[in-house]
């Protein structure tokens, strides 16, 4: 009898015939962790990165490095399109919260993602032909009032639309904030001109000096077309109600660009310039002040220091390396000269509350400074005219009242961009204006068609947590900068300061990308495998299919899916009932959702945190 | 398990493959899975009529090889069900792949074997080399030498397999044509009698939706041996059930067997044949020819060939002078070049003080009778090894040698 005597040790113990709990079962995992058939499967679900989620207008940013990545320019340019209408201008003046929120900031610097956007724009501004054609005509007329960020944004989505879109302009030049708000040395006027220009290519009609209250009213827009966009933006200067304020010499910072956009500028700007304000307007008048002939700019803020201000820290950064001085924590409270600025009085101020947009408390019993100056540009700033608009139609704030998918009650008559969101909680910047053009250009689509508009109630996985990849594939590897002309230099001319990248610079900043949360086609879970579970009919991005016949679900291509694209649910419980499916599943709407639309469902299904 | 129609017991004329068709009707079977290759197929064809008939409710599939057929009793067993299937020949070596997977996961499923000699070519006669080849495979395993027994070693297999103790899967055999294809008389028992002896199968930890569990995971390496230790247990614990079942069977029906040995003038026998199967039935008319004509010849017949009764042929054969071992199998290149019943002869008599001498014959190969004048020249040649004290040539071809 060869088994008498024999004796297992308890660590080998096994029941009868190795036969367990069923591994969706308590401890059916426990005996056989290699393989007691699969409890999980993975499933390949791509994740929002934060990048697109961060873009005012939702960018596919990770789509288009990738795309870069691989010299695919022109897709990279055509994908980039989808959301944006001129990816040169905002490769230039995005303040890019993309940035802001790249996973690659907290690992080691974030990707340049504003200087491959300029690469690709500056691409599309060469095509003889742009990628983007008019949609399919269908006979509706649409106005769209303002030609800036949002009405740019809304004019050509309606135009890809197949609307037949006019966009009335009051100013002789189209372009309204990109050309009266943006100094020339950054953003060129044939760049904007180029964009322009292709608005008029998807055939839309841009009439200007044509302004609404005055040669277009609110009832001409009802009757003459059959619905109507209002971005009319802000157009009046706040000012910071002092004594004498008045005064020659006293100038107000976004028409002081404007006039200069516009060629229409008649200053001549003293030696001595202060600059009113703290935010990214100020920054470009302190900048352009230099430029106009200024020799010394101070700028004067409420905030007590650099870091508080509402800028963007490398425009700040410039500016002092052009030589502008900064005054903190002071308010102005007079303007003082006889009939014009000699000088300006200045009190000690702050905040009142934890912004800065709360107000200002001056401390008027502290001695007054005297500060000489020729001239003052105050950029604190700026409200909406709207003295046209139906009174049931504005808010208090001043802004255009809408519904929640940007409309005006129940009138064919959408409203956005900056005279909708000031104060509305989000900063104001060209890119929210342009998705806000977006969103309500598909929202009037909608009503057109007679669909009812409805919120969005996709849940969106944005991937911020650097532990849902797994970051030892990504070697550390420093940001690529972009030439600047030297301060000396570039402080007196209008030429652009940003350099833009050259292709082998796109491609290596684009490289850095980590894909957060998507298929980027790396191939990892088709090399690690154990069985042939993964198949690839060829190497591209979510088209990979898992053979779950003969997955054992192993979790190895999950654990070693860079991007962290991949990731197990668990099976569905025998006792509730089996689902099958012989191919990957996405929750949010990607090349993997198209895999199989009708699983995308099951994952809310699933248990969480596995 | 369907409610076996009360029957009174009667004696048929039938073969051997309709003999292990009532087995399994008596058994009443829950599913049946059926692929063709003769001799084995009248025990389907004759399973099938029943289950037209409404005589046996099971569920009769028909596979589209034996390799599905054990696929299939393996997934049928596992769920709860009594199992019974059957091949012949090359049909049992192309189901090879399930028979260690089937013992490993303890499912005691049964399968009718009618031998069949191995390709090429093709030949339809009896050799035991289909069965043999799988006996280390964790399936019990004897032959029948007539359809009788062969009836009752089925309802024998299928009580000592199903038992809690024992849960492995058995290969119930019987020669193609000697037995499949010869009919006698058959004593088919009363119902109640079966119910008594046989009853329902219960496998401990069934496939069932409301208590999941799995079966044949995917092991660690060294988790393999634990299992493989509780199966080669399993076999060896065996060996006291099937003492005991078979003391129970003589007493249900009256016919009783040895469960591992049936010896045949062997009192003062000096020479005595080792076989297993129906060459028996030839063996004991050669032998009882030659006792008349004053030789001490007699026979050993092995029923249960696994578990081996190491023992038991150890002490049994230790009597003899010399043992000749009727292969009926192939065994190329092996211990005695010859077959491969030898090898477990000589190895259970190597520990005996007083060892015989072992001849191997390579007789009824092919599916040959071995007739008359081929055991009196077997029985020549042992006695002249008997009469020498020593052997010159271990193997012989019988009809091939002077």
């Amino acid at each position: 009898m060869s088994t008498k005597g024999t004796h297992i040790p308890d660590r080998l113990k096994i029941p009868f015939a190795g036969i367990t709990p069923a591994p969706s079962q308590e401890k059916g995992q426990d005996l056989f962790p290699t393989g007691n058939w699969r409890s999980i499967r993975p499933v390949y679900r791509d994740k929002l990165p934060p990048c697109n989620n961060a873009c005012g207008t939702n960018e596919k940013i990770q789509g288009y490095l990738d795309l870069v990545k691989r010299g695919k320019y022109l897709d990279a340019y055509a994908l980039i399109k989808e959301d944006m209408p001129f990816p040169s201008v905002t490769g230039r003046v995005c303040y890019h919260p993309c940035e802001q929120a790249c996973n690659r900031g907290k690992y080691d610097e974030a990707i340049s993602i504003r200087a491959v956007e300029r690469f690709l724009g500056d691409l599309g501004q060469a095509l003889t032909h742009d990628v983007v054609k008019a949609g399919k005509s269908n006979g509706k007329k649409v106005a769209v009032v303002g030609s800036g960020p949002a009405g740019h944004s809304a004019a050509y989505q309606l135009a890809r639309l197949g609307y037949q879109v006019t966009i009335l302009e009051k100013s002789p030049k189209a372009g309204g904030l990109n050309r009266g708000g943006i100094p020339d040395w950054v953003l060129p006027a044939h760049v904007l001109d180029r964009e322009i220009e292709r608005l008029v290519e998807l055939g839309i009609t841009i009439k200007t000096n044509v302004e609404v209250g005055k040669d277009v009213t609110w009832d001409d827009l009802k009757k003459n077309y059959d619905a109507s966009v209002l971005a009319v933006g802000l157009t009046e200067p706040n000012s910071v109600r002092a004594e004498g304020e008045n005064k020659d010499g006293v100038l107000y910072g976004l028409p002081f660009l404007r006039d200069i956009g516009m060629g229409t500028s008649k200053v001549k700007l003293g030696a001595r310039v202060a600059v009113i304000g703290g935010g990214n307007t100020a920054i470009d008048c302190a900048r352009e002040a230099l430029r106009q002939g200024a020799v010394e700019v101070t700028m004067i803020t409420v905030e007590a220091s650099p870091e508080e201000m509402p800028a963007v820290p490398e425009d700040l950064h410039d500016m002092r390396e052009e030589g502008v001085e900064l005054l903190h924590g002071r308010a102005v409270t007079a303007v003082l000269g006889n009939g014009k600025i000699e000088a300006l009085q200045l009190h000690p101020a702050r905040f009142s509350g934890a912004i800065n947009a709360s107000p200002i408390t001056v401390d008027r019993e502290a001695p007054a400074e005297r500060f000489a100056v020729d001239n003052v540009i105050i950029a604190v700033g700026q409200r909406a005219s709207l003295k046209w608009l139906p009174d049931e139609f504005k808010t208090e704030r001043g802004t255009i009242k809408i519904d929640r998918f940007g409309r005006l009650g129940d009138t064919n008559i959408f409203a956005a961009g900056d005279v909708v969101q000031l104060g509305a909680g989000q900063p104001l910047m060209v890119v929210n204006a342009v998705g806000d053009g977006k969103r309500v250009a598909f929202n009037l689509d909608k009503v057109m068609r007679g669909e009812t508009l409805q919120p969005r109630t996709i849940a969106v996985d944005v991937i911020f947590d650097l532990n849902r990849m797994n970051m030892t594939y990504f070697p550390h590897f420093p940001r690529v900068q972009q030439d600047l002309l030297p301060p000396a230099s570039r402080k007196k001319t209008q030429d652009e300061v940003i350099q833009s990248f050259s292709e082998e610079q796109a491609i290596e900043e684009a490289s850095r990308c980590f894909s957060c949360g998507t298929c980027n086609a790396c191939d990892n879970c088709y090399l690690v495998c154990p069985e042939p579970c993964i198949a690839r009919p060829e190497r591209s991005n979510g088209m990979y299919k898992i053979l779950v016949d003969y997955c054992k679900g192993c979790r190895v291509c999950i654990e070693e899916c860079p991007t962290g694209c991949l990731e197990g649910v668990p099976e569905l419980d025998f006792d509730t009932g089996v689902v099958r499916m012989d191919t990957a599943f996405a929750i949010s709407p990607g090349l993997h959702g198209r895999q199989a639309e009708e699983l995308r469902n099951l994952g809310d299904r699933a248990a969480k945190n596995i | 398990m369907a409610m076996l129609a009360d029957v009174k017991k009667r004696t048929v004329r039938i073969n051997g493959c309709v003999a292990s068709a009532q087995a399994a009707k008596y058994a009443d079977v829950d599913v049946i899975a059926a692929y063709p290759i003769r001799p084995y197929t009248a025990t389907m064809m004759a399973l099938a009529q029943m289950v037209a008939n409404g005589e046996l409710d099971a569920e009769y599939i028909v596979a589209d090889s034996e390799h599905s057929q054990l696929s299939i009793a393996h997934g049928a067993a596992s769920s709860g069900a009594r199992v019974f299937t059957g091949s012949s020949g090359v049909g049992v070596q192309f189901a090879y792949e399930l028979y260690s997977p089937i013992s490993g996961s303890r499912m005691p499923v049964q399968m009718m074997i009618a031998d069949r000699t191995l390709d090429p070519p093709g030949d339809f006669g009896s050799e035991h080399t289909d069965a043999l080849s799988t006996r280390d495979m964790g399936w019990l395993m004897g032959w029948s030498c007539d359809a009788q027994e062969a009836f009752d070693n089925h309802l024998i297999a299928y009580r000592i397999g199903e038992d809690p103790r024992v849960l492995l899967p058995q290969m119930v055999c019987q020669d193609g044509f000697f037995v499949s294809h010869i009919t006698g008389d058959v004593e088919l028992p009363d119902t109640g009698q079966v119910k008594e002896f046989l009853p329902p199968y219960k496998h401990p930890y069934p496939l069932d939706p409301r208590h999941p569990v799995s079966h044949g995971p995917q092991i660690m390496p060294e988790q393999g041996p634990p299992l493989q230790l509780e199966r080669a247990r399993a076999m060896e614990e065996s060996m006291a059930v099937i003492e005991e079942v078979h003391d129970e069977f003589a007493k249900i029906f009256g016919r009783r067997y040895d469960p591992w040995i049936e010896e045949f003038m062997t009192d003062d026998a000096e020479v005595v044949f080792f076989l297993q199967g129906a060459h028996a039935v030839t063996a004991r008319y050669a032998i009882q020819h030659m006792r008349d004509r004053g030789l001490k010849v007699g026979m050993v017949r092995l029923r249960t060939i696994r578990p081996y009764p190491t023992d038991r042929v150890k002490d049994v054969l230790s009597k003899f002078k010399v043992v000749g071992v009727i292969e009926t199998n192939m065994g190329i290149g092996g211990v005695s070049s010859g077959g491969v019943l030898y090898a477990e002869v000589v190895a259970a008599l190597y520990e005996s003080q007083k060892r015989p001498l072992v001849l191997s014959f390579m007789a009824g190969m092919g599916g040959e009778a071995i007739v008359l004048k081929e055991f009196y020249w077997m029985t020549e040649k042992m006695m002249d090894v008997q009469k020498r004290g020593k052997i010159e040539k271990r193997t012989h071809w019988v009809g091939f040698e002077e």
